[in-house]
């Protein structure tokens, strides 16, 4: 069976994005991206004077991936500056893929809602296809889908805090509320079972950067977490068993009359 | 690939391998154990060769693109820390061995250089030392988990716990944090007093300067504009100059600030951890202290931003209120030389020894990678006696 992801109507085998920054070296970068699976990775270029294309080297050594690239708009605080950047991204890279961040707070990175909605509104009217990293806000995430985005990416937790998946009530109501929306956990994850915990809980896909980039060994850490993704994929599409109050035997324990089994399986409740 | 061969690519070790036998570069017909050097780039790696081999008597060029007495390249912008402990954190275990190494030339080439010239160049060996605030204390766990899991348990007692006595008794104006790590065996050296000495050493010894002047080299010869110029050997250290000649080298962007207060006096360089930006504050003479470095995917010599001069005053104003009233002495950039595995290359062949790539690790390197391109030399020399 095929389990395609499609986002904006491109398909990908990979549910697992990854980022560029952070690596030990970029050969190192392009080792573990490939050993994660990952067919869309995003890079930044706030800070690397992109009108002068000073970075070009290193922009092409990553192009060489031939991954799905998804520029960035880490570091920008207001709209104006997202579309000045967005603009410049889509000429250097050719593509009008964008992970949209407008970030209103500067310790822990958090998305600025409003922001977020007016530059998406005015990136879609231009022809992006924005993927908008938001909070796990529902309000926040119908907003987004209203001016036309057709992705979203709530995060887990904070940028780098590797926290995982903080608020599980809000993100298991996204779930619930936006069926048919493809939702992709951006950010906060630290650890391949909280990636896994996420395709679990029905989440179409993962991004995440810090946790390979910063791991002793990022290539394998790579591996990690593509294995967690499609393990826990497989385990959602497979069906999980639901939780029980408590242990229960599998099979009827002899020594007790039947209704003092069903009493104590406490099933019913 | 073999003996001092490149290391471009998947060949680390052979960066460190202290004895070099093959692929020496070899002139058939040299009539004296003397040979006629070309060094092209003045850069720390440069002169420090340039430096060594004068004073074994070869006869020394040096040619230099821009001015010898104002560098243009990344060593007069770093800071000079000889740190191998603090970068193996995001760095292969090579970078950390060719630092221990060069540990063991500094004193002894500071000292020497110090003689030749009557000036110091400042060279410290009081160690360094890490800080994070409370909310980022994983840092400095992580960091130690990396750096055991990187050297394994015999050699992690080169980091050492400090509780907030032992913090203050090494550094007392760092009352603020509870604990921190030392690093003793790491040292630093004033790389403003450095390269001047150096200079004033190669002209000591005889060296001959020729500034202003790029050149192309080749194996045997370099090219200046139309003229070419037959050597026995060149050494091409010219950082970013060489680019057009080794696969992948770029440029990284960094950013230090000068500032200068009577307020505050650190007495090594201290490293505040923190989980996006990196701070060293190395202290210099007359109260200055240099504090950097921002590390950008960028070939952009353009002036400091706004937004780092903003991150490197904030995070050293989190180390101590004082610093808050600092002058802003200088604020420097420049693009540090690097391959696309951060590693240095060195690259041998008849004739012709490159030495590039150093990245962020110029002060680290240089020593232990001139020392193996002298002992390289010194087999050559030896080999063609023995033809003579």
């Amino acid at each position: 069976m095929a389990d395609k992801l499609t986002l904006y109507g491109k398909e990908f085998d990979s549910r697992l994005l990854v980022g560029t920054a952070l690596y030990p070296s970029p050969a190192i970068m392009r080792e573990a991206v490939a050993a994660s699976g990952a067919q869309i990775i995003t890079l930044s270029l706030r800070r690397q004077s992109p009108a002068q294309q000073q970075g070009k080297i290193l922009w092409d050594y990553i192009q060489e991936s031939g991954c799905q690239l998804l520029p960035n708009t880490a570091g920008c605080k207001t709209p104006k500056e997202v579309i000045a950047l967005a603009e410049m991204s889509r000429e250097i890279f050719g593509t009008d893929w964008l992970k949209l961040e407008v970030i209103g707070d500067d310790y822990n990175l958090q998305p600025d809602p409003f922001g977020l909605v007016e530059a998406a509104r005015e990136l879609l009217k231009r022809g992006f296809r924005v993927l908008p990293y938001c909070t796990d806000d529902l309000v926040v995430c119908r907003k987004l889908l209203d001016v036309g985005c057709e992705v979203l990416m709530p995060w887990g937790s904070p940028i780098g805090t590797g926290r995982g998946l903080m608020n599980k009530y809000n993100l298991r109501t996204l779930r619930e509320r936006l069926p048919d929306t493809p939702l992709i956990i951006d950010a906060g994850i630290g650890a391949p079972s909280q990636a896994c915990e996420a395709m679990e809980m029905g989440f179409d896909g993962v991004l995440l950067n810090t946790a390979i980039a910063r791991a002793q060994n990022p290539v394998l850490m790579a591996e990690a977490f593509r294995l967690a993704i499609e393990s826990g994929r497989a385990a959602r599409n497979a069906g999980l068993m639901l939780q029980r109050q408590t242990a229960s035997p599998s099979t009827p324990t002899l020594d007790m009359p039947f209704w003092q089994q069903t009493i104590n399986s406490g099933e019913e409740s | 690939m073999d003996g001092f061969t490149a290391c471009l690519g998947k060949a680390y070790p052979q960066c460190c391998r202290p004895e070099l036998t093959e692929n020496i570069p070899r002139k058939k017909e040299v009539a004296e154990s003397k040979l006629n050097i070309v060094v092209a780039g003045a850069g720390l790696i440069g002169r420090l060769l340039a430096w060594r081999l004068s004073k074994k008597g070869h006869q020394i060029t040096l040619f230099e693109s821009g001015s010898l007495k104002h560098p243009a390249g990344a060593c007069q912008t770093a800071a000079g820390m000889i740190s191998p402990l603090s970068e193996l954190f995001h760095c292969p275990l090579p970078i950390y061995q060719l630092g221990m190494q060069s540990l063991q030339y500094w004193p002894q080439w500071a000292q020497q250089l110090e003689l030749a010239t009557g000036v110091s160049v400042d060279y410290r060996q009081a160690g360094s030392i890490l800080i994070a605030h409370p909310q980022d204390r994983s840092e400095l766990l992580q960091f130690q988990q990396e750096l055991n899991a990187k050297l394994g348990p015999e050699k992690s007692g080169q980091l050492q716990w400090l509780d907030r006595n032992a913090l203050q008794n090494l550094e007392p104006e760092l009352s603020g944090f509870e604990r921190g790590l030392y690093l003793a065996s790491e040292a630093d050296i004033d790389n403003r007093k450095l390269l001047p000495a150096l200079l004033h050493a190669l002209e000591v010894n005889n060296v001959q300067l020729r500034e202003q002047t790029p050149v192309e080299c080749r194996p045997g010869e370099i090219l200046t504009g139309n003229r070419t110029e037959k050597f026995d050997l060149v050494l091409d250290t010219r950082g970013l100059g060489a680019r057009s000649q080794i696969a992948g080298l770029r440029g990284v962007r960094g950013e230090v600030m000068v500032v200068e207060t009577a307020e505050v006096t650190l007495n090594r360089p201290v490293r505040l951890l923190h989980p996006r930006y990196q701070l060293y504050a190395v202290p210099r003479a007359n109260n200055q202290t240099v504090i950097g470095a921002t590390e950008i995917e960028s070939d952009d010599m353009s002036p400091i931003s706004l937004r780092s001069t903003m991150e490197l005053s904030s995070a050293l104003y989190s180390i101590h209120p004082a610093f808050a009233e600092a002058r802003i002495i200088k604020t420097r950039v420049n693009c540090r030389p690097a391959t696309m595995d951060n590693m240095p290359v060195v690259e041998s062949r008849p004739g012709l020894i490159r030495i590039n790539g150093l990245f962020r690790h110029g002060y680290l390197l240089a020593p232990a990678l001139a020392a193996q391109a002298e002992r390289e030399i010194d087999t050559l020399t030896q080999t063609t006696e023995q033809v003579t």
